[in-house]
């Protein structure tokens, strides 16, 4: 299939565009923001027949929160989510991590439903997404399912999604105002990088500085993002001092799987997980004293 | 083929194409608008850079059907010679050029920046916001002083010339 010959069709409203997915006999996939598709599309990995295109789908565009429970529309942006003031003050790890998506250009044209939806393992808000115990919505024309992100992903790319199912919803536990998150990152420069190694921490910390709960996950270290459950349950040891922040970050370089890559290999990603763990915790309780 | 309506540059045009060309052919090819270069045609280096809406995007992942009807601006859109924009200017008064590839995506990157901001930016500030642009002759230096030079024109200056 040449990309001369694919067509494109673009629902105006989620009913239609659900009822074009359901459509069988024929190959077709979405296309959102297009910073992975349209790649694909010219690296000829992914040449459909037909482009869904949503782009402009603005009924998926929001960020609104009721009920202890903040949902995000799957077509929100990365610009959308680091200008949004609710997510600044109850997502913060989230944003932290949209900032860290390529650079202004990606930010502005890349949506938090394709960075699931692409499943990478370096994907930059899904270690954050994990750490805020999202959930997504699948919807298809006659099913609707909430499941938490962790059985969502499940490989390089590899999702349950299935044919004819689209991400609808984004739902996630607003932090508390005792909860702080941080999303670090290493790549190869500041701007435009793919993850060599990324972290995202929460933790939920009581006045003088011992942490009550935490959760850590990790990004680029293993076929999915994975939680550092031994990290974690170390966290409510003791007060967070030099120590305990580095007996963290040593098990931390045994609890990650990474492999060797093109971007870097699996010895140094251990070393570079365990020094942005600390690096983060340290960074984390310098944000929590300045606030 | 489809026919697709654009606004560009602030005129209504019509192309016919197939709806999933990347935009950046449309303005190069059936627009005739060469400004906008394609240089990794994969979003990491912003020589393909335009103006949707007023936010800066790439045009070579953006399909021709997913722009139809939308306001696009490119470099040219920014200002043409004898009537270039303050940043353009500024460009060529700090000398912030020399192969010129990079150069168009670059001001319309700056003037998606300095249109969102009322101050003199910091280094710092002006690094994040060119941080999808690349350029591998100036070394950024003059880039980052044309961009502060424009940015304190347009302050000093509000409105007057253009």
């Amino acid at each position: 299939m040449l990309v001369s010959e694919i067509d494109m069709i673009t629902p105006s409203s989620l009913p239609e565009c659900l009822m074009q997915l359901s459509k069988e006999g024929r190959i077709h996939r979405l296309i959102a923001g297009g910073t992975d598709a349209a790649v694909r599309m010219k690296e000829g990995k992914w040449r459909p027949e037909i482009w869904i295109n949503i782009k402009n789908l603005h009924e998926l565009r929001y960020i609104e929160e009721s009920e202890d429970c903040i949902y995000i529309g799957p077509l929100t942006t990365h610009t959308d989510i680091i200008h949004s003031p609710l997510l600044q003050r109850k997502a913060d790890v989230l944003v932290d991590a949209a900032r860290e998506v390529g650079a202004t250009q990606m930010q502005n044209m890349g949506t938090i439903g394709g960075n699931i939806g692409t499943a990478s393992p370096a994907g930059d808000t899904l270690p954050a997404l994990y750490v805020l115990g999202a959930r997504l919505e699948l919807t298809s024309l006659s099913t609707k399912r909430i499941i938490p992100i962790e059985e969502f992903i499940l490989g390089p790319g590899r999702t349950v999604l299935k044919e004819n199912e689209m991400i609808t919803k984004i739902l996630i536990k607003p932090q508390k105002p005792n909860e702080i998150g941080i999303f670090q990152k290493l790549g190869p420069r500041k701007a435009q990088s793919i993850s060599i190694v990324n972290v995202a921490i929460s933790l939920t910390l009581d006045q003088d500085l011992k942490c009550r709960e935490g959760k850590i996950a990790f990004g680029s270290v293993a076929p999915t993002i994975i939680r550092a459950r031994k990290c974690e349950s170390m966290l409510p040891l003791g007060t967070l001092n030099d120590e305990l922040i580095r007996n963290i970050a040593k098990i931390a370089w045994k609890e990650v799987m990474p492999i060797t890559d093109g971007r870097a290999t699996a010895t140094y990603r251990r070393d570079m997980a365990s020094a942005l763990l600390e690096r983060g915790l340290y960074r984390l309780i310098r944000r929590w004293n300045n606030h | 083929m489809k026919s697709i309506q654009f606004i560009v540059n602030g005129k209504e045009c019509t192309v016919l194409c197939p709806p999933a060309k990347p935009l950046l052919d449309v303005l190069r090819e059936d627009l005739g608008l060469t400004a906008s270069k394609e240089c990794c045609g994969k979003g990491e280096c912003g020589s393909c850079s335009v103006l949707i809406k007023n936010e800066v995007v790439c045009s070579c992942l953006i399909l021709a059907g997913q722009a139809e009807n939308q306001v696009i601006t490119t470099c040219e859109g920014v200002g043409l010679s004898p009537n270039l924009d303050v940043i353009q200017e500024s460009f060529i008064a700090e000398g912030a050029t020399q192969c010129g590839y990079c150069t168009p995506g670059i001001i319309v990157s700056a003037k998606a920046f300095l249109d969102g901001i009322d101050h003199v930016p910091s280094v710092g500030e002006i690094k994040t916001a060119l941080g999808g642009n690349l350029c591998r002759c100036t070394g950024y230096t003059k880039i980052i002083k044309a961009v502060q030079t424009a940015a304190s024109q347009k302050i000093s200056e509000p409105e007057t010339i253009r």
